[in-house]
């Protein structure tokens, strides 16, 4: 969240400094100093892999929905949307997706019987991003914090001044939203056209709309179940709100007894309100148990 | 014997009710507590039944709150003001000593007056703090415009968090507690049937309070759960 600006102003003081002619003993020994600790904080992020973690909390205020009983299955939106944000045809690398779920889906002839719709029934649906409230599968797992919140309609948007073309935010998205340009080497995702969909002005059937955000996420089965973790700093900003998880503790402190020497990326130590759950509460336990005995002996 | 009226048909309605949605919270946010909730997927299933029942005990609170209002149960069976410290001890002993050597209950519950003073200080400051502490700190996870502004402009996040989870542990405790002395009346499940049918079955010469006792009432029935 907020971890991201504290460089900056430093940074500043030190190129106000350098630009300054006159250039004093004691000033230059405050920007020796500075500079060591910014290049130490420098050296510390380095050290971590990763810029710090940028959570996008805000929701989006629009969304591209769309009805596969209406769609026809002509891609024009997949070419209207590659045209206006590639400048170019290649509906591998649109942001909505009907070509991939035109056949029988992923699954393929098996899914005509037990799929519904989404593996490939003889329904085309259209897959669109669902632009995910908090957590932002895709944005948190960004080590260039590049997919940022765009201006309009608060899209989920890639910085390409950041993205570094690593593609690990396509390993990110349950539903398989983000493509990857081999030729610009960048992570493409929809950002809802400034606020105007190109593929909704090219739908011929009607079968796209543009309307206000409501959230999808929960009602719409994942494609595939994300491989992509995230590790280090950026699973710690999570634990910022939420606690961690005691399991990892859990496993750790059996590890330590057992003499394993198998650890986990994700473990913070035991959390002071859990140590006192798990001794008030077997506390109470054995205090009830040992009341009902006595109670039992006194009444013989 | 005779039957006496102790706790009316909605209480009957809402302790049952507040009792299997305490325990659905417990489980899930047990197992919440344990994944942590940056492992979970946004739409776990253990996560979904959590926030349902959460909004369910809410419900059920301000149901609660409404009636008890209503029926002056709030101000009869939750006002600390004629508590004294004598009454308190004197119940205490009970429980931690007397119930061992064959003491009467120092206590008559009526309609009237349900709760023992150990009853009033638990209940209330269950039923005006700690319920309200953990409804607010669920609310605030609850995807609420307006409070989930704020808690991200305070940064609140975490505190709500770890109150959250303390408060639960002391409402596991207090259904450790609670469930025990239920069993504790004349007969085992005297009590727990008394907050089924609402009447429980007390001997005749159950009048007033032992000698000795400080608690006053007018009618008659041991009370402990």
């Amino acid at each position: 969240m907020g971890v991201q600006i504290a460089g900056d102003r430093e940074s500043q003081e030190i190129s106000h400094a350098a630009l300054n002619p006159r250039c004093s003993r004691r000033q230059m020994l405050k920007l020796g100093g500075i500079s060591i600790i910014g290049m130490s904080a420098l050296g510390a992020t380095l050290a971590e892999g990763a810029a710090p973690p940028l959570l996008i909390m805000d929701k989006a205020t629009g969304l591209v929905t769309a009805d596969p009983l209406r769609c026809v299955g002509c891609g024009r939106c997949e070419l209207a949307c590659t045209e206006f944000n590639d400048g170019k045809a290649a509906p591998t690398l649109s942001r909505i997706k009907i070509d991939r779920n035109l056949s029988f889906g992923p699954l393929g002839e098996l899914a005509l019987r037990e799929g519904k719709g989404n593996w490939g029934n003889g329904v085309i649906v259209q897959d669109v991003c669902k632009q995910c409230p908090h957590p932002v599968p895709c944005a948190d797992i960004c080590p260039e914090n590049a997919i940022v919140v765009s201006p309009a309609g608060n899209a989920r948007m890639v910085d390409l001044q950041k993205c570094t073309g690593c593609k690990v935010c396509l390993r990110a998205c349950p539903w398989e939203m983000i493509s990857f340009d081999p030729e610009t080497r960048k992570a493409t995702k929809c950002d809802l056209c400034k606020g105007k969909p190109k593929c909704v002005e090219a739908c011929p059937a009607e079968a796209l709309s543009y309307v206000g955000w409501h959230d999808l996420t929960g009602s719409i089965p994942y494609r595939v179940i994300p491989t992509a973790r995230m590790l280090g700093e950026r699973a710690k900003a999570c634990h910022e709100c939420h606690m961690p998880g005691q399991q990892n503790t859990i496993r750790q402190g059996l590890a330590a007894i057992t003499g394993s020497s198998r650890t986990t990326s994700q473990g913070i130590g035991l959390n002071w309100i859990d140590l006192a759950g798990s001794v008030l509460v077997p506390a109470g336990l054995a205090f009830v148990a040992i009341h009902a005995v006595l109670r039992r002996m006194s009444k013989k | 014997m005779k039957r006496i009226h102790l706790h009316a048909l909605p209480l009957r309605l809402w302790h049952w009710a507040n009792a299997l949605i305490v325990i659905i919270l417990l489980i899930t946010g047990f197992s919440v507590r344990m994944t942590g909730l940056p492992a979970l997927r946004p739409h776990d299933p253990v996560l979904v039944i959590h926030t349902y029942a959460g909004w369910a005990m809410t419900a059920l609170y301000l149901i609660w709150f409404a009636y008890s209002l209503a029926s002056r149960h709030i101000v009869r069976n939750y006002s600390l003001t004629g508590l004294t410290a004598r009454k308190i001890m004197h119940q205490t002993r009970f429980y931690l000593y007397g119930i061992f050597t064959g003491e009467e209950n120092p206590f008559r519950a009526s309609a009237q007056d349900t709760f023992n003073p150990l009853q009033r200080i638990t209940y209330t400051v269950l039923m005006f703090l700690f319920v309200p502490v953990i409804i607010l700190t669920g609310l605030m996870f609850a995807d609420i415009a307006i409070l989930r502004h704020y808690v991200l402009l305070w940064k609140i996040a975490g505190i709500a968090n770890a109150l959250h989870v303390l408060v639960s542990y002391i409402f596991a405790l207090f259904l450790i507690a609670h469930v025990y002395m239920a069993t504790l009346g004349p007969t085992p499940f005297s009590h727990i049937r008394a907050m089924i049918i609402g009447y429980e079955e007390v001997p005749d010469n159950h009048g007033e309070p032992p000698a000795g006792s400080p608690l006053k009432t007018d009618n008659t029935l041991q009370g402990n759960a």
